[in-house]
């Protein structure tokens, strides 16, 4: 992968500062994302408190000891980071960006850094060094691009996450990613974008009115019906957002007839704990799972969003139930399922145009959900390009890792972040981008714009909603739960 | 000096190698509990063992990253690690000792081919550390260490290839063994305290970073426990 570093203007853009220098100086914390006011005394101290905390309750300390006997700085890492090849700074090869924290791991929790630390009175951690690390490990959108060619094996992204929890843990958190978890965990709405439930419901039969003005049957969105294979949960903003996004869904699962619910109590799958806190990410899973439960739903089906199936497919077992855990799965491997064994029609022809496909990081540096979709495109599609490199090296769209959620650094993600992704889909020449994941949808939308970019984003239920073909025994079939 | 010569070359040897051995069944244990013991707390416990393998074998058969990014940086690394572990292994005068101190010895190189790879690996082992000084990024990032090893690693080959190719005077053959046997010493003291170390542990890599990710259940309330933020608003 290679890239054009960006000009000296847009560097100047992209990190002008973005908070009022009183703020900058009250919070003695000079990065680019707002933090809420914290705690700023003795904050070395109360890192390092942290850091122990939460290495004797994880399983973290022996990843560190492994990376710091394994690091050997050769940098290739660099080469397949979209920030770095941006900025061309050393600063954000993620070997560099590791060493931040594996220093303060050494100096402080090893014997032998802990000894020579002591003897030559160096290397302990500082304000600076703090500040360093929020800078940096904010600048990263956890692509995990960096671990596929890092010859030892040093995770580079479990570093940055591991990096960013301990930071959260004395304050130091992008205050838009905060906000909205305390509201989804401790609101009175109980989700990450404050929709109260009767606008949800609202929502929901507008564009059910919607639907059955366009297809000519009556499509539902079933809500609280108990025992039903699937229990649906977008990431909530497609409720706000994507609504097309949702009808796509709502109709593959008619024509489907799909036994499934969204849930009243609880229906937003975003889990921002997996981009800076465990214990959040932990108490958002447990959120998930007693809804599920609730609902004597067998499956947890997450919708169009990359990091809302991750969490759920990874974070579900662990935190509820191991191996009896309920299982969960992205809507694209449903949809694609039932393209396979043929309970769903599309339309061939339906898209003449080129089309591309952006790969969410979550859930295809994995190889996780990379065919189901290539499938279910060329059903419906007569000209789809691939972007080059693509599935499990897919480059990121620049708004992951949560950096997406926090506004105030547009102009960084869209001018460093995605600029990588941007000379991608500008080299395809498509006419659409399909990007399966509301944080990708909302940072290509945003990239599409700043970069001037003549291509739509669009999601891939999107695009299935134009092309799905009802046939009769559809029309006639109103499953008990589809009434509910 | 030939009585030094002695000594490095028996006691001082056993002592050394016996510390190297000991320093890798150390550092691979401690990376083997690490990881079952991480196993043990996951809450989740698939791994994809099958992949991780495979990304294993990759990485210790790595001809592919030469054909990606870095190619002469890879190069000369595959090839300096192919001599780094072959000619101490295989060099007939390596197999001979042996042969003396455990009275059974092994396949060895011809001579032709061990010099031809002692050779590749002293230029391997200058070309890196060349690009490692030419490089800004690798300036930036590099520690003293990583000039260093390089260094240290291609002395032994260096010396051991002037005294079994060139005609030297005794005494200067009998310091460049010593040096030869020295800093090979040198090598096995500090290997297992040092990056080193990878050498046994790399190919845990990829299962440690998969077993990574599996974190313990139930975290939250112990870690809001020990920093006294039970019941504290988000």
């Amino acid at each position: 992968m290679r890239t054009e570093v960006i000009t000296p203007e847009e560097h100047e853009r992209a990190f002008a500062p973005t908070k009022k220098p009183e703020v900058t100086e009250r919070q003695k914390l000079s990065v680019r994302y707002h933090v809420e006011d914290y705690d700023i005394a003795d904050r070395p101290r109360r890192f390092l408190e942290a850091f122990a905390a939460i290495l004797k309750h994880s399983n973290y300390r022996f990843a560190l000891e492994h990376f710091i006997r394994m690091t050997t700085r050769c940098s290739k890492c660099a080469v397949e980071c979209p920030i770095y090849q941006a900025t061309d700074d050393p600063h954000d090869i993620p070997c560099h960006r590791s060493e931040l924290l594996l220093n303060v791991y050494r100096r402080h929790f090893t014997l032998a850094g802990s000894l020579k630390g002591r003897l030559f009175g160096t290397g302990h951690l500082t304000n600076d060094k703090i500040e360093e690390m929020a800078d940096s490990f904010w600048n990263c959108t956890a692509c995990r691009r960096c671990t596929i060619e890092c010859p030892a094996g040093i995770d580079h992204a479990l570093i940055t996450h591991l990096g960013r929890y301990i930071l959260s843990e004395i304050g130091i958190s992008p205050r838009a990613l905060v906000v909205s978890v305390r509201e989804q965990l401790e609101g009175t709405t109980g989700n990450t974008s404050a929709i109260p439930l009767p606008a949800l419901i609202d929502t929901l039969e507008f564009l059910e009115e919607d639907m059955k003005e366009e297809k000519g049957i009556d499509i539902k969105f079933p809500l609280d019906v108990e025992g039903c294979d699937y229990m649906f949960i977008p990431a909530v903003s497609d409720f706000l957002i994507e609504a097309e996004t949702l009808m796509g869904i709502a109709a593959v699962m008619k024509a489907t007839g799909a036994s499934w619910t969204i849930g009243t109590q609880y229906f937003d799958a975003i889990n921002y704990g997996l981009f800076y806190n465990d214990r959040m990410l932990e108490r958002i899973i447990r959120k998930l799972v007693a809804e599920a439960e609730r609902l004597k739903a067998k499956n947890i089906l997450i919708g169009e969003c990359g990091h809302a199936s991750r969490s759920a497919k990874y974070f579900v077992p662990t935190h509820c139930g191991g191996k009896n855990a309920i299982p969960a799965l992205n809507i694209m491997e449903y949809t694609y399922e039932m393209l396979r064994k043929g309970k769903l029609k599309l339309n061939p022809n339906t898209i003449t145009e080129t089309v591309t496909y952006h790969d969410p990081c979550n859930i295809a540096r994995q190889g996780w959900v990379v065919n189901q979709p290539r499938e279910l495109i060329k059903a419906f599609c007569t000209n789809f390009v691939e972007m080059t490199p693509n599935r499990e090296k897919g480059i990121c769209c620049g708004g992951g890792g949560g950096t997406v959620s926090i506004d105030e650094i547009r102009t960084y993600r869209t001018t460093v972040g995605g600029k990588a992704k941007a000379d991608q889909i500008r080299a395809t020449g498509a006419k659409y981008v399909i990007a399966p994941c509301a944080n990708c949808k909302k940072q290509i939308r945003e990239l599409l714009e700043d970069q001037k970019i003549d291509c739509e984003m669009i999601g891939l239920h999107d695009l299935i909603y134009k092309a799905i073909i009802f046939d009769e025994s559809n029309k006639s079939i109103d499953t008990e739960n589809q009434k509910g | 000096m030939q009585g030094l010569l002695d000594f490095a070359e028996g006691p001082l040897f056993r002592l050394t190698f016996f510390i190297m051995v000991l320093g890798f069944a150390r550092v691979f244990i401690l990376a083997i509990w690490g990881a079952v013991d991480a196993y043990r707390k996951a809450g989740d416990k698939t791994i994809a063992w099958g992949t991780a393998t495979r990304k294993t074998i990759g990485w210790l058969v790595p001809i592919r990253s030469v054909f990606t990014h870095k190619p002469f940086y890879s190069m000369f690394s595959i090839l300096l690690h192919i001599g780094l572990i072959l000619v101490p292994i295989l060099l007939l005068a390596h197999v001979r000792l042996w042969e003396t101190a455990l009275g059974f010895g092994w396949l060895t190189l011809p001579k032709t081919w061990a010099d031809l790879l002692t050779l590749a690996t002293i230029v391997a082992g200058v070309a890196i550390i060349i690009g490692r000084i030419a490089s800004s990024n690798l300036r930036f990032l590099s520690r003293k260490q990583d000039y260093l090893w390089p260094l240290l690693l291609i002395i032994p080959f260096v010396t051991g290839y002037i005294c079994s190719n060139t005609a030297v005077t005794p005494a200067t053959y009998q310091i460049l063994m010593l040096m030869h046997v020295l800093s090979s010493e040198l090598i096995f003291v500090l290997i297992p305290f040092t990056k080193i170390a990878h050498c046994v542990i790399m190919p845990l890599s990829q299962f440690i970073m998969l077993i990574a990710w599996r974190f313990p259940a139930h975290v939250d309330d112990d870690v809001c426990t020990t920093l006294n933020k039970k019941g504290m608003q988000i």
